[in-house]
This record gives C-alpha cells, sequence and structure tokens, in this order.
C-alpha cells in the first residue's frame, strides 16, 4: 500500500515537472479573428456601461495601461519589450475589471465584466502560443511606465478596447512566429 | 498719384489677408482626397490621416456672409490637454472656400476630440480614432509587362508608405476606353498575373489601395493613373513549328498513299466501262451497230467464242439442252431428201410430207418454242437427278441417229401419232440416237470445237435472232422438269433442216432392214462419233458454230 502510494507520488512529481505551467497550443495562434472577438465584446461592455451612471463611478480610480501608441516609440522596442508592455498592460486591466465587479452590483454588467476578464484570460493562451516571453508580475505591481488613471466604468473598458486593438493587436500580428507563417 | 493709391490698397488687402489666413495651395493629390471625402464623408470636420503621423482636417465655409472667417479649430487626445490649431484657407476647385487644419500630433488607439468654433461658437465637433481614418496615396510605379504566355500579363506596383506591409490592393483592368472592367484583389503582395487577355487588344490597367490589418481602417485610395498595353499577336513558336512539321508529314504520307494506290483510286473513282466495239470487229465502224446487219455479214455469222461474252461475269455453266421428240422420231429421214435413197422416198411420202410441216408451224409459235426450252431443260434436270439415265447400248439400238434442229415437243395430236407410230412399226426405242446423250456444255469450255454440234445460220435468221437448239432426242420415259428462272441454258436455233444420218453400223443396219417397219436406206454414209461423244458426254461448246455436216 505505501509502495504503490509512494509511485503515484513520484509520478505526479515528474508530471509536475515536465508540465509546469499550463499547457500551451500545439500551433501559434495567428488568426487575428480570435481577437476581434475579444475586442467587440469590449467595446459592447463599454456601450453597456455608458447608461451606469452613478453606481458605476469609482470611488477610487483605477490605474490602467495606456492605450495610445506611438510607432515611432514602439518600432524601437524589441520583442521582449513588447511583451512585457502588453502582458503588464493585461495584468492591470484584470486587476481593474476585478475591483469594479466587486464595487457594482448590477448581475447585467457583471456578465460584461466576467466575459471580458476570460478574454484577457484567453488572451495571454494566444500569446503563449506564439512563444513570447512570458510575464509575471511581482507583489508589489507591475512596472509600468505608462498608465493611466481613470474613474468610470465606461472610461475603463474604453482603454481596455483601446488598449486590445491597439497594443496587443499589434503584439500579435507582428510576432515573429507568424511573420514567418505568412512568408 | 491715382496709381499710388491704388498700388497702397492691394498691399493693404494683401497684408490683411495673409495676417488673417494662410492659403494653401493644394497639390494635386491632395485636392483629389478632399474631392473624394467631400464625396464619401459626411460628418464635419472631415479627417483623414496624411501618412501616418499627420492628421488633415477640412471643412466647409457655412452662411457667413463672405467676410472674414474668425474659425477656431481645437483637438483633444484622451488624457492630454486641449491643443489648437491654426485653421488655413483651402482653395478647392468649384469655387468652394474650404477651411483646413493639418499636420497637428498623430497617436492611435486613442479617442480624439474635435472641435470648430466660430466666433467662439461650436458649430462642428466629433471624436475619431485616427487608426480608422487612413487615406493612403495610389500606389505608384505601376508597370505592365508581358510574360511568355500569350493572353497574360503581369501587373507590379510599389506601394504606398504605411505603418506595414498589411496593405490591400484593387487592381481594375479593362479594354482601352470601355467602361467595364474586371477588378482582382490582391493583399500584401505587389504584383498579379491577369490572364485570359484577348490578343490584338489594348488594356488600361489601374491600382487603388486601402490598409487591411493590424486593425486600420480607412477610404480606398484614389486610382492611379491607367496604364495602357497593347496584347500582342504571338504564337507559341513551338506549336507553330510542330504544327508545321505534323501538316508536311501527314502531306507526305496521303502523297505516298495516292501514288501507291493511284490504279486502284482511278479504278475505284472512274470505273473502266467495258467497250464493246473491240470484241464485235466492224460493229460498230462498218455496221454502226446494227447487230443484226453484222451477224448476217459477219464472216460465217456470229463467232460462238465464250472469250468475247461475258468477260467480266463469272464462267456459268450452259446446257444445250435437247428436245425431247415424243412424236414420230423419224423427221429428218423425210427432211433428208436430197441425202435419202431414191427407193424410200415413196415409201415416206405422206410421212415426210408431214413432219415437214411441223417445223413451219413451230417457227411460228413462239409459245410452242419457249415450251420446249422448258422441256428440255426439264428433262435435262431429270438426268441429272437420275445418275442411271438411258443406256449407252439402249440408245446404240436406236437405229436412226438424227439431229432435228428447231423442232418442237409434239403436240397432243403428234403425241398420238407417234405412239400409233410406236406402236405400229416398234421402233420407238430403235430409233433413239447415241446422239441423245445430254449435250451439256460449258460455256467457259477449251473451246475446241465438237464435230457433233451444228448449227446453222439459216436457221438463225428465220428464227428472229432467237437460239434454239433441239436436238431429237427421245426419252419417252422422262419428263421435262420446269426450270427455274435462275436456271442458265443456251437455246440454240435450228435451221429445220433435217438431217438424216447413216446407220451406226452395219449389224445394226441389218437389225433395222429386218423389221417390218419401212425402214431407212441411207444413202450418205454417215460416219458416226458417237463413240467420241459418249467419251465426253458432258463435252462442251466449242464456240463457232459449225455447218452442218451435210
Amino acid at each position: 500500500m505505501l509502495r504503490s502510494f509512494g509511485l503515484f507520488t513520484v509520478l505526479l512529481m515528474v508530471l509536475e515537472w515536465t508540465s509546469p505551467g499550463l499547457p500551451s497550443p500545439l500551433w501559434p495562434i495567428c488568426d487575428l479573428r480570435a481577437l476581434d472577438h475579444f475586442i467587440k465584446k469590449a467595446q459592447e461592455a463599454e456601450s453597456a456601461m455608458r447608461s451606469c451612471k452613478e453606481e458605476c463611478s469609482l470611488a477610487e480610480p483605477f490605474t490602467v495601461p495606456q492605450p495610445s501608441v506611438d510607432f515611432n516609440a514602439w518600432r524601437r522596442k524589441n520583442a521582449q519589450q513588447q511583451a512585457q508592455e502588453v502582458q503588464s498592460g493585461l495584468w492591470l486591466l484584470s486587476q481593474a475589471l476585478r475591483s469594479l465587479k466587486s464595487s457594482i452590483s448590477n448581475t447585467m454588467l457583471h456578465s460584461h465584466i466576467d466575459n471580458n476578464l476570460g478574454n484577457i484570460i484567453s488572451i495571454g493562451q494566444v500569446l503563449r502560443s506564439l512563444s513570447l516571453p512570458e510575464y509575471s508580475p511581482s507583489e508589489a505591481g507591475p512596472t509600468v511606465q505608462d498608465t493611466w488613471r481613470v474613474s468610470s466604468a465606461s472610461a475603463l473598458f474604453q482603454v481596455h478596447f483601446n488598449f486590445l486593438r491597439g497594443k496587443v493587436r499589434l503584439l500579435i500580428s507582428h510576432a515573429p512566429i507568424c511573420q514567418q507563417a505568412i512568408s | 498719384m491715382t496709381n499710388v493709391s491704388l498700388t497702397r490698397v492691394l498691399a493693404f488687402c494683401t497684408l490683411l489677408c495673409i495676417s488673417n489666413y494662410s492659403f494653401v495651395m493644394c497639390s494635386r493629390e491632395l485636392q483629389t482626397k478632399v474631392n473624394m471625402l467631400l464625396q464619401d464623408e459626411e460628418e464635419n470636420p472631415k479627417c483623414f490621416l496624411k501618412g501616418t503621423v499627420k492628421i488633415f482636417c477640412f471643412w466647409e465655409r457655412g452662411e457667413d456672409n463672405g467676410t472674414t472667417d474668425p474659425y477656431t479649430f481645437r483637438y483633444t487626445y484622451e488624457q492630454e490637454d486641449t491643443t489648437v490649431c491654426p485653421v488655413e484657407v483651402l482653395s478647392s476647385e468649384g469655387g468652394r472656400r474650404l477651411y483646413s487644419c493639418e499636420n497637428f500630433q498623430v497617436i492611435f488607439y486613442v479617442p480624439l476630440y474635435i472641435e470648430v468654433l466660430r466666433d467662439e461658437q461650436l458649430i462642428h465637433n466629433r471624436t475619431l480614432f485616427t487608426d480608422q481614418i487612413f487615406l493612403l496615396d495610389p500606389p505608384s510605379n505601376l508597370t505592365l509587362n508581358r510574360t511568355a504566355k500569350p493572353g497574360q500579363l503581369k501587373v507590379t506596383w510599389l506601394p504606398p508608405y504605411f505603418i506595414d506591409n498589411g496593405l490591400l490592393y484593387e487592381i481594375s483592368y479593362s479594354v482601352t476606353g470601355s467602361q467595364k472592367g474586371k477588378r482582382e484583389e490582391v493583399r500584401i503582395k505587389t504584383d498579379l498575373l491577369l490572364q485570359g487577355l484577348q490578343p490584338g487588344v489594348s488594356y488600361s490597367v489601374r491600382a487603388r489601395v486601402r490598409p487591411q490589418s493590424s486593425g486600420f481602417s480607412g477610404w480606398w485610395s484614389a486610382w492611379t493613373d491607367p496604364v495602357s498595353m497593347e496584347m500582342p499577336y504571338e504564337t507559341d513558336p513551338l506549336i507553330l513549328s510542330m504544327s508545321i512539321i505534323i501538316s508536311l508529314i501527314l502531306l507526305l504520307l496521303s502523297l505516298t498513299i495516292l501514288l501507291t494506290h493511284r490504279r486502284f483510286l482511278l479504278k475505284k473513282l472512274w470505273p473502266v466501262i467495258p467497250s464493246p466495239e473491240g470484241k464485235f470487229p466492224d460493229l460498230f465502224s462498218v455496221y454502226k451497230g446494227n447487230f443484226q446487219e453484222w451477224m448476217n455479214h459477219g464472216n460465217g455469222g456470229m463467232r460462238w467464242i465464250p472469250a468475247y461474252y461475258y468477260t467480266e461475269e463469272p464462267v456459268a455453266p450452259l446446257e444445250v439442252l435437247s428436245e425431247i421428240n415424243r412424236g414420230p422420231p423419224l423427221p429428218s429421214r423425210m427432211s433428208a431428201h436430197t441425202h435419202r435413197d431414191p427407193q424410200a422416198a415413196g415409201a415416206l411420202g405422206a410421212q415426210q410430207q408431214r413432219e415437214e410441216a411441223v417445223p413451219e408451224v413451230d417457227r411460228g409459235s413462239p409459245s410452242a418454242w419457249s415450251a420446249v426450252q422448258h422441256e428440255a431443260w426439264m428433262l435435262e434436270r431429270m438426268r441429272n437427278l437420275h445418275p442411271t439415265p438411258i443406256s449407252q447400248s439402249s440408245l446404240l439400238e436406236s437405229h436412226d441417229v438424227y439431229v432435228a434442229l428447231n423442232q418442237s415437243l409434239p403436240k397432243p395430236q403428234d403425241k398420238e401419232e407417234a405412239e400409233e407410230r410406236r406402236d405400229g412399226g416398234g421402233s420407238g426405242q430403235e430409233d433413239i440416237l447415241e446422239e441423245s446423250v445430254p449435250l451439256q456444255t460449258l460455256f467457259a469450255g477449251s473451246g475446241t470445237r465438237s464435230s457433233a454440234s451444228h448449227s446453222d445460220l439459216g436457221s438463225l435468221q428465220q428464227s428472229s435472232g432467237r437460239l434454239s437448239s433441239q436436238s431429237s432426242f427421245e426419252y419417252p420415259n422422262q419428263t421435262w422438269p420446269p426450270n427455274g428462272p435462275s436456271y442458265t441454258y443456251m437455246a440454240v436455233a435450228d435451221s429445220g433442216v433435217s438431217v438424216d444420218y447413216s446407220p451406226m453400223s452395219s449389224g445394226q443396219l441389218t437389225k433395222t432392214e429386218r423389221r417390218p417397219k419401212p425402214r431407212v436406206i441411207y444413202t450418205n454414209e454417215y460416219k458416226n462419233d458417237l463413240a467420241l461423244i459418249h467419251k465426253y458426254k458432258h463435252w462442251q461448246l466449242s464456240g463457232q458454230p459449225t455447218d452442218s455436216a451435210c
């Protein structure tokens, strides 16, 4: 009995060692239609939040990533810097969405928030499939250089929407592995 | 003095204008874009990206009485300060007066708030994203190149300046001067192969572009200037040479076949029509085709040379049928009076007269004539059916051997007379000649003449060209089978002159003389050659008829 339990423990240790993180897809996901779907959902959530005035006002502004892109500055960054900026921005957005969810009680708005939170996780899977460098924020929080502070739910989803169709899309569409697939 | 004051006024106005607005002389490209947006965009102010880093916005002048235009243009990016852009007057086609603000900063993926004020009053405002207002320059250096294959053109161009290569091109090509054409879209690539073009036709090609990837959007650019090229009449030299070689080979083959089978083809196309002129000498030259006259004046009448007739047809046997003579068996005995013994003439007077009358009747009756032929044929057929015909001995026993030409079958009356004669004399069997052996004749015979074949030219003349051969062979126990229409036989005419022959042998003669019937004494010795005839039971017609032995 003890012997079989020991073998099972060793097997679990080997499996844990061979796949320490989440399994990544076998093939790179370069198709931007999934991202376009996530962008559309973010836009719908922004429109829904506009109808919510007082309830959706935040007591404290949230820190969100800066969605604007300066192409000259963006091109000067390498892939690792671009990936880190995107992944840190997604982490900031997910934190802000969780805070928003806890502050409002509208169930319809909750569904929008949950949907966008799930989309952020999916985008992380897509980035993992593209063999982009992993980013794990420290406990002190991400070191995001350019951040904004938003004080409304609609402003939060607007940043989310623009961040997805801006930096995230630029990163995925210009990923080296996707460029090789195209050529 | 007046000129000086006028100059000062103009200078003042110019300075006044320059101080308020700066006039922008549109380039051709900018003018085209402005005109496009005036048609396609409804909101004001109308803005588009010039390249990737500058924004150009313009609007039309409102109802301001044409005086000064105190317009203010300001814009604000999200999380940024508001900026005021200097307004310029844009001269446009059609006398429109446009105001513009250009070359202000571009920030993507961030909302841009734009306000246009006149006299501090807001007249236009809108929010837009700069990544959605691309209006690119058209592709440059559009070039058409012919390819190795006919009916194809390769179109190449250079892309406009853009953030990346995610552009969508549209290539339009049509026959020069035609409004209708085809359009094809090309993503990312900067070349296109046009196929299915007609040779000898001039085609015009143009292109335009718009952003397609990376989330950028905008309008189609203006069309490039059309580039035309005429498709040449080109033929593949390989196909041309192969076609020529194959044609030559076919020509040579047909010539060879024509030369080798020339005779065959000539015979098939123009078959030789046999001319009877060579077969019938003097028929057409001397007698002018009159066959009867030619036969009368010919050398001994018709030449019965089988080779002259039916040269083209297969050889068929022809039988000369002998006629059964059931009547009085010895008509010739009386008719051959010129060679007869004068002593016998008196004894046979009456019978002679009767038998001489028979041929006269027969010649004048065609139906009787044909009946004779039929019965002769039937006799021969029966003989063939029964392989043991009348024995030679019985034939040889006949005392009278003769050939009766042109003698019909006895009529019923004649039959009775014959029976009476037979009963009375009992010489029916004895009068059967050995010559009564069937005279089967093959037309394609060797051409040897048989002495036993006798014909008379005179009979031919009397029978109006019809030939009949009738011999007086008797087959008392046989009947004539009817002949079919396809059965070939030869009818030989006789002269109607009966010939009496001498007895075959002295023994027979003696035997005959012993009989009580009136016997015939022949003055002319007849050398019977029946032995020869029996040797050749199926002897062939020699061809030329011979004169009677008498």
